[in-house]
């Protein structure tokens, strides 16, 4: 028995409880040396349990809300570029397509009646301003959003 | 967090999660004032460059808020976090060439060369013996240690966090366990 000396592995488990093993109790009770080694190991874990346990040098918090909200800002510029690109994108190409009907589109206006023609004109106003009232409400909307979700980063 | 249960652990990480994602930004300082001292005890225990702490600190939340909509509450949110936090870490000492485990014999040779010029061990505490000797270790042992003893996490909960395998854990930290004792023993005997 005494030859036989307990390993390492199976003195750590039997101080940190992983093991209950009679045979390691009676060794111990009879062997000074392996008692002098889980002597050590019980010094150890209490020593690592007093260690101070790792901080910062900065203030963690400030550094990462000034991250998340420099990307949140990134990201809703980033959504606004794309919408007025593809815009610009749909403007041009309409343009684009309606040059070679410019004359035709001319000779439409000097056809007909006056009256028709303001009927005409008329009708588009009244879509162009629901357009915009509609643009105006959304626009509202997102704003709010953004105050309620308070998107300033904290001080 | 410690003390909380894990059923109303739970509840606080999906109230707080669904707050984030419904657009309060701010509860997510809430988060990160709940988890930054489990992110310390991963970021500064393996590696050692302040500036790139700082970085590392940044990537690992900001990937946690992108990844915020995916997280399932399989585990806790703190776990979770932990994982991203040795994931990104792990990464960095990659991309540094840097060992997470090394070979033990250069630990232990690297030990005997720095004992006698650095330490003075008729002066230093006990406990400063210990937290030298533990910063002697490779990255990974070190925070498998402190992540055990000090933050007093189950292996389970380890396993989560660093994707090894429990049986994996429980050899490394017997391993890291014997370095200590041998090499904090080895400074008593040299008294
Ligand atoms: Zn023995």
């Amino acid at each position: 028995m005494t030859n036989n000396h307990l390993t390492d592995e199976t003195l750590q488990a039997f101080l940190l409880k992983e093991s209950q093993d009679d045979a390691v109790a009676a060794h111990l009770s009879a062997c000074a040396e392996c008692r002098e080694k889980l002597e050590n190991y019980q010094r150890l874990v209490a020593g690592m349990q007093k260690m101070a346990p790792e901080s910062f040098a900065f203030d963690v918090t400030t550094v990462v809300m000034d991250k998340v909200v420099r990307y949140e800002r990134q990201k809703k510029r980033m959504q606004e570029l794309v919408f007025w690109g593809l815009l610009s994108i749909l403007i041009i190409v309409i343009i684009a397509f309606s040059i070679p009907f410019l004359s035709q589109i001319r000779a439409v206006f000097t056809a007909i009646p006056v009256f028709t023609m303001l009927l005409i004109i008329g009708t588009g106003l009244v879509v162009l301003l629901f357009l915009i009232v509609d643009l105006n409400t959304q626009y509202k909307r997102k704003a709010e959003k953004i105050f309620q979700n308070k998107l300033q980063p904290i001080r | 967090m410690k003390h909380m249960s894990n059923e109303s652990g739970r509840f606080s990480d999906k109230v707080i999660v669904t707050n984030i994602l419904n657009g309060n930004i701010q509860d997510f300082a809430v988060v990160v004032t709940q988890t930054e001292k489990l992110v310390a005890q991963i970021v500064r225990k393996m590696t050692t460059n302040a500036d790139d702490q700082k970085d590392l600190v940044q990537d690992i939340y900001l990937k946690v808020y992108q990844n915020l909509p995916s997280f399932q509450f399989k585990s806790k949110l703190s776990t979770w976090i932990a994982n991203i936090a040795y994931n990104t870490t792990v990464r960095y000492l990659q991309k540094k060439k840097i060992p997470i485990i090394g070979m033990e014999e250069t630990t232990e040779s690297k030990f005997i060369a720095t004992e006698d010029a650095e330490f003075d061990t008729i002066k230093t505490e006990a406990v400063d013996i210990l937290t030298k000797e533990i910063d002697q270790l490779p990255p990974l042992y070190k925070t498998l240690i402190t992540l055990y003893h000090l933050e007093e996490l189950p292996n389970k909960e380890i396993a989560e966090i660093t994707n090894l395998p429990e049986g994996t854990i429980k050899s490394y930290l017997y391993r890291a366990r014997k370095m200590l004792k041998d090499n904090v023993n080895h400074h008593y005997k040299n008294r």
